[in-house]
């Protein structure tokens, strides 16, 4: 519970620190002092309201989202090398939300753009595969898991370059689909926002009930099923969840690796692998990650920015080797 | 009395191979019994089909009056528990958390554990007397404090009937005793005891009814003495007296008597 407390302090402080950087420099304090009756400037109300904060608070609800998929993915599959990136979630919802960009932009669907509803249906078809290939004999088979995701992932990644070649004269598309594979956490629309951040929500919700039942699964689904638990349905019930917590993820920062991987595995070093307890210290933590990383890759080359996927990537990877060296020994036939 | 669980002709098997054929049983409410056979013989099988996780091709499997397919799985998971050969946990769980898990049964959707679930768990540490590993990581005991916690694990459901597959197996002698008595202990406490053994050394003075199971023959049940019989037993594994020390031993003593 402290550590929750802990946790929301730390994102509040780092979030101002994020709205605080910058080409234009507005100090913390500035900005903090004007949620007490002194105004900003015209100029830093736009910088902050309008530029910087709905990238600050994109990049929180893309951190949450990532850690509880990843959180989520790990613990259905039993391995913590598991992460929406990986195994191919991110990539399939990329190819979803492309073709949804580039054939059926005018449709939406109680108000969802029909974008990220692929986004959905293209994570969840890509895991259902990836799952499939993997699972045998209620075991996954760590290596098939990885090099299915690892395949996946870089052919529905890119596969959505295909969409440019068949669509060339549109150029917004195309910087679209650029800063998607690049993971480039953008400046979302007010509404955009408001929709994500309640999908969040909602996922994490809908998320809480199942943290026990991953308890539960990480005895093998054979044992979890002579417990009483209805294996069948909790997994894809933790497929959809997470599958939706990446469309989120992907419909404002695109490809971004590792984070999933990373914020779980370092939460569960500090407080165990009990999935009840790991869940909203893995979402805050999450968030903060991200936020930070954001910050960073905005700010370590100005005035020029580099894509915070990228800046994952170089962070995640070794990171992910080490796993790898580390879990080996378990994993050997 | 009624058996608390009954095979009536009871046959199984994986796609193109029979494994069990036509089994038929009782285990009476109290008794503790052994499954001995050979390897391959089924003993896995035959105990995934008495906790439900199997459904048998034909025949029946009859848990208190009741036939076992009619229960919902969690319903069957509040009487039986069977504890398996290898348990293999990812992550550094606890031995607490890893014994929790059996309250599932008992949790509703949306209930989480409560004070009778916890108050569950402290009684199945303290019968299987690791109270004091509770903290420790699951994945870093040693193979007879494994098998402790997962009969903690199993005793955590409060099941009427513990199934137990080849808890002696791995184990050094002086475990295999203590595991031994550890089942002396909950049968004493009323729980009805299953066991499949591959030391047949165990056997006699320890459990109060054997069951022998052989590709070859139909399964056979009866006390101890009746079952560990030289000619069955070398029937059963196939194996000459002279090769094995304990038939070998048996026999000697058989022909001695007739002599």
């Amino acid at each position: 519970m402290t550590l929750i407390v802990l946790l929301l302090v730390m994102l509040v402080v780092v979030v101002l620190f994020s709205l605080a950087t910058g080409a234009v420099r507005i100090s913390p304090e500035t900005i903090l002092s004007s949620l007490f009756g002194h105004p900003l400037t015209a100029t830093q109300r736009i910088i902050v309201l309008q530029i910087r904060l709905p990238r600050v608070l994109a990049s929180a609800v893309v951190g949450a989202a990532l850690a509880i998929s990843g959180l989520m993915f790990q613990g259905l599959f039993r391995n913590p090398l598991a992460d929406p990136y990986v195994i191919g979630s991110s990539g399939g919802a990329v190819l979803g939300a492309c073709i949804g960009i580039f054939f059926f932009s005018q449709f939406s669907f109680f108000g969802f753009s029909a974008t990220a509803i692929l986004a959905f249906a293209g994570s969840v078809i890509t895991m259902a595969i990836v799952y499939s290939l993997a699972r045998s004999n209620g075991r996954t088979n760590v290596i098939t898991l990885l090099l299915a995701g690892f395949a996946m992932s870089t052919m529905l990644g890119y596969s959505s370059y295909f969409f440019e070649i068949l669509d060339s004269g549109s150029n917004s598309n195309h910087l679209i689909l650029l800063s998607w594979l690049h993971g480039v956490i953008g400046i979302p629309r007010w509404s955009q926002l408001a929709v994500t951040g309640m999908l969040l929500l909602l996922a994490a919700l809908i998320a809480t009930p199942m943290m026990r039942r991953l308890n539960t699964l990480a005895l093998g689904d054979e044992y979890a099923h002579q417990l009483g638990l209805k294996v069948e349905y909790t997994r894809v019930g933790i497929i959809l969840v997470g599958s939706l917590l990446t469309a989120v993820a992907v419909s404002l920062g695109g490809l971004i690796s590792f984070a999933g991987l990373i914020v779980p595995h370092v939460a569960r070093l500090l407080l165990g692998p009990d999935h009840v307890r790991l869940l909203p210290v893995t979402a805050l933590f999450g968030a903060i990650f991200l936020v930070v990383a954001d910050t960073l890759a905005r700010s370590i080359f100005a005035p020029s920015e580099i894509p915070v996927g990228i800046l994952m990537a170089f962070l995640g990877g070794p990171f992910f080797l080490y796993l790898l060296r580390k879990t080996k020994r378990s994993y050997l036939l | 009395m009624n058996p608390l669980l009954s095979f009536c002709n009871v046959s199984f098997g994986y796609e193109d191979r029979d494994v069990i054929r036509s089994a038929s049983f009782d285990l009476q409410a109290g008794s503790c019994t052994a499954l001995i056979g050979p390897n391959g013989a089924g003993k896995t099988t035959l105990l995934r089909l008495a906790a439900g996780t199997l459904q048998c091709r034909s025949g029946n499997v009859i848990l208190n009056n009741e036939s076992l397919h009619k229960f919902a799985i969690r319903d069957v998971a509040r009487m039986v528990a069977l504890v398996p050969q290898q348990l293999d946990v990812p992550f550094q769980f606890t031995v607490r958390e890893v014994v929790e898990q059996g309250r599932t049964p008992y949790l509703g959707f949306l209930r989480g554990p409560m004070r009778e679930d916890r108050m569950a768990v402290d009684r199945a540490l303290e019968l299987a007397d690791i109270t004091e590993l509770q903290h420790r990581i699951f994945n870093e005991l040693s193979g007879g404090e494994r098998q402790r916690v997962k009969i903690a694990l199993g005793l955590a459901q409060q099941p009427k009937l513990l199934l137990l597959d080849e808890p002696t197996q791995n184990l050094d002698i002086g475990r295999q005793i203590e595991l031994i008595d550890l089942l002396h202990f909950l049968h004493s406490e009323g729980i009805t005891i299953f066991a499949s053994i591959h030391d047949l050394q165990l056997i006699s003075g320890n459990f109060s009814s054997a069951l022998l199971l052989s590709p070859d023959m139909l399964l056979m049940s009866g006390t101890p003495e009746e079952i560990l019989q030289p000619s069955l037993l070398e029937k059963a594994f196939n194996c000459p007296p002279q090769r094995h020390p304990l038939l070998l031993e048996r026999t000697q003593r058989y022909e001695k008597r007739a002599g």
